[in-house]
């Protein structure tokens, strides 16, 4: 559905996004992850035809999105980052300029904007001006405008963003039902609303892409760099030494004591698992251990380690 | 076409949906009233060879309030949709960008051809209230008239480009207002210097102050026509290309 090679986007001397190269095939939901100024929104501007790239290209359904933009614009729901609305416009009226304008008419247009109202929850607010609707319902307006020409491929960027709890779950569940039928790019930095509901995960740092993958997938290889915490009495500095001693041991920290109890997290080496070790290294010294845990690497490690900068 | 005619739709719409077109509305027809009220106390004071059109349409007043019409109706068209960033919900819908840049451009056309619609009432009323045959000719009144559309295809034109230049419509107004006055006090030159300079035709072929003399006369001058319009072009194109500056490789 999307084809991205080489995508490059140059504002004058700053690279924003760099030779990006990814795929997204029809029906897949695909979450876009990175942290501020990633380059998240530039990438996907490129895609919409709102930005030219500086160079490589991409395609959506096959058709450029440089040279045969129209087209593949026909193909687009785009809701923008901050949800640009005509405030001095009724929300149906505004529905039905953008049905308008993405070619639709007649009795089409107004089938499709009643679907659009019922499916994006609008039927309370129809008749009431866009400036005067909550931050949810301007999200959810911008939601319907994107539905609007029933397109088979839905970019929404940060469609979360700023909602509470509740709207971010009635969202969220409005996107789980429309990725059924339709192929969904979903940028967002909330990485439990991505575990819910992609298929696929694409992490982008700096404009460059550092992982193209499903989410198992990506945590299995995180497991690599698994950690485990340990809650020992001791003297800290004998225990660093000897654990550090031990094999496969990468990284060893006292993060803090407690009514003398020690908490140590231990980073061991890919496909290792120190705990056994551990815990005979504490009955050979004596060392009450009170816990020794191994933490699931997270989507969370994942992206930390992907795009942290230290 | 289909979409040129949403866009100038929802435009035209828009000018009457928000008080600010009706202030607007409100304020040219009080300047245009003050205008006849002004030109039919000349003629009561003292005989003067001009028509009525012509004296309306020589009121001191007049090009203050006429140059200042422009800034405020264009200033908004693609400023206000760039700081928004409704600009980016357009470009990136199935529109061709020429569809936008017209749709706007005739719609504010519209609105400013629906902002003389009193003025020429307050034409025929004269002569409907007064009893006593209209003191102008109906030429004058279609030359006049004629004119103000000819200036306004152009000034929009040049409005829609200032607006496109820049996210703030007070930018917009300004560098608008400040364009409108340049072409005016160019028309000047040849008035404080006469033909005394190498620019000179140049000069009286773009200023604006004489071709409404002479429109306002009823006498009609296809080069003005054609002046205003291929300017009011040039000025779109432009805009047109500003508009679509962000899809060019860079
Ligand atoms: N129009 C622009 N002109 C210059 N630089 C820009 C422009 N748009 C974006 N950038 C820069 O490009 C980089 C990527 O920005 P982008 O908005 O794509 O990040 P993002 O991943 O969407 O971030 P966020 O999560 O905060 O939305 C940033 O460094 C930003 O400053
Ligand atoms: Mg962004």
């Amino acid at each position: 559905m999307i084809k991205v090679e080489n995508l490059t986007k140059r504002f004058g001397r700053h690279t924003a996004v760099a030779n990006a190269t990814f795929e997204v095939g029809k029906g897949e939901v695909v979450g876009f992850l990175g942290p501020n100024g990633a380059g998240k929104t530039t990438t996907i501007r490129m895609l919409t035809g709102f930005l030219p790239p500086s160079s490589g290209a991409a395609s959506v359904d096959g058709f450029d999105v440089f040279r045969k933009s129209i087209d593949a614009r026909r193909r687009i729901g785009y809701l923008p980052e901050s949800v640009p609305l005509y405030r001095d416009m009724r929300v149906r009226e505004y529905l039905k300029f953008r049905g308008q304008i993405k070619g639709l008419q007649g009795e089409r247009l107004r089938m499709r904007m009643e679907e659009v109202v019922e499916r994006c929850g609008l039927q309370g607010v129809r008749r009431k001006m866009i400036k005067t609707l909550s931050k949810g319902f301007r999200q959810r307006v911008g939601l319907a405008d994107a539905l609007i020409h029933d397109p088979p491929l839905l970019v929404l960027d940060e469609p979360t963003n700023g909602l509470d709890p509740n709207q971010i779950r009635s969202i969220r569940n409005l996107i789980k039902q429309l990725g059924e039928n339709h192929t969904i790019l979903l940028s967002t930095h909330i990485l439990s609303e991505v575990e819910m509901i992609c298929d696929k995960i694409i992490i982008i740092d700096g404009g460059r892409i550092m992982a193209s993958d499903t989410p198992s997938n990506l945590v299995n290889q995180m497991r690599a760099a698994g950690k485990i915490t340990v809650e020992l009495k001791a003297d800290p500095e004998k225990v660093r030494a000897a654990l550090s001693q031990l094999a496969h041991i990468k990284k060893v920290t006292n993060e803090k004591s407690s009514e003398g109890w020690e908490h140590f997290s231990v980073l061991v080496q890919s496909g290792t698992d120190a705990r056994e070790r551990i815990s005979s290294l504490c009955q050979e010294n004596r060392w009450p251990l009170r816990s020794l845990y191994r933490h699931d690497s997270t989507l969370e490690d994942v992206f930390v380690e992907l795009t942290r900068k230290d | 076409m289909r979409n040129f005619f949403t866009i100038f739709c929802k435009e035209l719409r828009g000018f009457f949906l928000s008080p600010f077109g009706w202030v607007v509305l409100t304020l040219v027809t009080i300047m245009q009233g003050w205008s006849m009220s002004g030109a039919m106390k000349a003629l009561q004071d003292a005989p003067i060879p001009e028509s009525l059109v012509y004296i309306v349409f020589h009121m001191p007043q007049f090009w203050f309030y006429f140059l200042v019409i422009f800034p405020l109706i264009t200033m908004r068209l693609f400023s206000e949709e760039e700081r928004v960033g409704t600009l980016e919900t357009l470009l990136t819908a199935p529109v061709q960008t020429w569809q936008l840049v017209f749709g706007k451009y005739f719609a504010t056309l519209g609105f400013y051809v629906i902002l003389w619609i009193p003025a020429f009432i307050q034409f025929q009323l004269f002569s409907i209230l007064t009893d006593v045959p209209a003191p102008f000719s109906s030429g004058s009144l279609f030359g006049a008239f004629l004119l103000i559309f000819l200036m306004g295809s152009l000034f929009i034109a040049i409005g829609c480009l200032a607006s496109s230049l820049t996210s703030s419509q007070i930018i917009a107004g300004v560098v608008t207002t400040g364009l409108l006055f340049i072409h005016y006090f160019l028309g000047y030159l040849t008035v404080i210097y006469s033909d005394r300079f190498a620019a000179a035709p140049v000069i009286r072929y773009i200023a604006s102050n004489e071709h409404l003399r002479y429109f306002s006369k009823g006498l009609i001058d296809s080069r003005a026509i054609v002046y205003y319009l291929t300017a009011a072009a040039f000025f779109l194109f432009l805009t047109h290309h500003v508009i679509n500056r962000r899809r060019w490789r860079s």
